[in-house]
């Protein structure tokens, strides 16, 4: 009883753990190694940031997550912003299980609720890349693009694309 | 002393290296540049640390100038950066110091697309110095007491970074009773700066490891609004980046074309500049 006790627990912390598993962010406004190892040394000093992949010819860095740590969506931007560059594409790596989509209605992953702006599956399972759409996550070109769903962005609440 | 014949020869070598420079920039830099500022700034947290190093040899006497000036940069926030030096010269009697600086910046415009950006920031800095005032030309960095208040704006697009700078610059009177010596009216000046930057090598980004290559060419104005004299000078420079972290800038300045009273216009510039981040 004891052991099965203790595989549920596992069971359910590894997927309460593993919801955002990945983050790959672009930056905009930089081409020199040394502005873009400044993104770099910021998002590293980041306390639920397991890892930074860094490329630098494209910009991008790919975040990993400390096991067990809550991921911080505005503050992986508030460090971008903080180097002195901009988010111009924001992709998270979500483990969806069986969730249903309902027409205007957000789901809820964990601490994070998305409004999918457009959805086309009933429901969503396993990994699923998600694009913050919201202001500060896409280049300002992007940014008019879509229609938004959510009332307020940040802490939390973001408009998506799948 | 330069005879005529050997300025001329050198003002040619000079019109031939910026026209070989101007081409090869046509083509697609980076905008770290050596003798001005851009418009962007440093990391919030970040230090960064410079030792400037001048050697030019006077005019009109056998005597070469070096002027070495240490600097702290400190990245404040995203948008604002504090720079602080100390002037120190041989132009007296051995290495003395002879005044400081402080210099902020603030970018108050960001249109960031990737790789490429469009950026203008104000800047103002106050310097004081303590030497003799020897030349109608204001310089703000190391000679004059006085400040300077501007706006710059800078274009990146890909490799290549173009900055464009103007500012107001006032003169006041050194320390050590060293007196403005001209007319009150020649204590105001506009600088106006032209900057252009290319990254070299590498070709290919892979790692922080690999070192940068820029190449820059800048040109350096002041318009006295006063008595109406100037001067014109242009500034090739390399740098090399290392590991991301490191620069080496070596530059040097030739007057083009002046009708200020300048003690020592030509010269080379060699820079040391370390930087720290996240370091608060």
């Amino acid at each position: 009883m004891k052991t099965f006790l203790f595989l549920i627990t596992i069971t359910i912390s590894i997927a309460a753990n593993a919801q955002v598993s990945k983050v790959s962010l672009q930056a905009s406004g930089l081409t020199c190694s040394m502005c873009s190892n400044s993104i770099n040394k910021a998002l590293k000093t980041i306390d639920f940031v397991q890892n930074v992949n860094p490329n630098i010819k494209t910009s991008t860095f790919e975040i990993t997550f400390k096991e067990g740590s809550s991921v911080d969506f505005d503050k992986l931007k508030k460090k971008v912003e903080d180097a002195g560059f901009t988010v111009a594409s924001f992709v998270a790596f979500v483990n969806f299980a069986n969730t249903e989509i309902k027409a205007n209605e957000p789901v809820k992953v964990g601490d994070k609720t998305f409004y999918i702006l457009n959805a086309k599956e009933k429901s969503l399972n396993g990994a699923k890349q998600v694009r913050i759409v919201d202001k500060g996550f896409v280049s300002t070109k992007d940014f008019k693009k879509n229609t938004l769903a959510a009332p307020t962005s940040g802490n939390g609440v973001y408009n998506v694309t799948i | 002393m330069l005879s005529g014949k050997a300025l001329y020869i050198f003002y040619m070598k000079t019109k031939l290296i910026t026209a070989m420079l101007l081409i090869s920039f046509s083509s697609m830099a980076q905008e770290l540049y050596v003798y001005t500022e851009p418009a962007s700034n440093m990391a919030a947290k970040s230090i960064g640390l410079r030792l400037n190093n001048f050697i030019m040899p006077e005019s009109y006497t056998a005597k070469t100038n070096y002027h070495m000036i240490p600097e702290i940069m400190v990245g404040v926030s995203k948008t604002t950066m504090v720079h602080f030096d100390a002037f120190l010269s041989n132009r007296n009697k051995g290495l003395s110091v002879e005044g400081g600086s402080i210099y902020a910046k603030y970018r108050f415009l960001s249109n960031d697309e990737v790789q490429k950006h469009f950026r203008m920031a104000a800047f103002c800095r106050y310097s004081f110095n303590n030497s003799d005032i020897h030349q109608e030309e204001i310089n703000l960095y190391g000679h004059n007491t006085g400040f300077e208040t501007g706006v710059v704006a800078t274009q990146l697009l890909h490799k290549v970074a173009i900055s464009s700078g103007l500012s107001f610059v006032k003169a006041l009177d050194n320390g050590n009773s060293n007196k403005f010596p001209y007319s009150n009216l020649d204590r105001q000046a506009i600088n106006y700066t032209l900057s252009i930057g290319k990254l070299m090598l590498p070709k290919d980004y892979t790692d922080y490891k690999q070192t940068n290559l820029n190449l820059m060419l800048e040109f350096l104005n002041q318009f006295n609004l006063g008595s109406g004299k100037y001067y014109m000078d242009i500034a090739p420079s390399m740098q090399l980046i290392f590991n991301s972290v490191a620069r080496v800038d070596i530059g040097y300045r030739q007057q083009l074309n002046s009708s200020l009273y300048r003690t020592a216009p030509n010269g080379l510039f060699v820079r040391l500049e370390y930087n720290l981040f996240n370091a608060y």
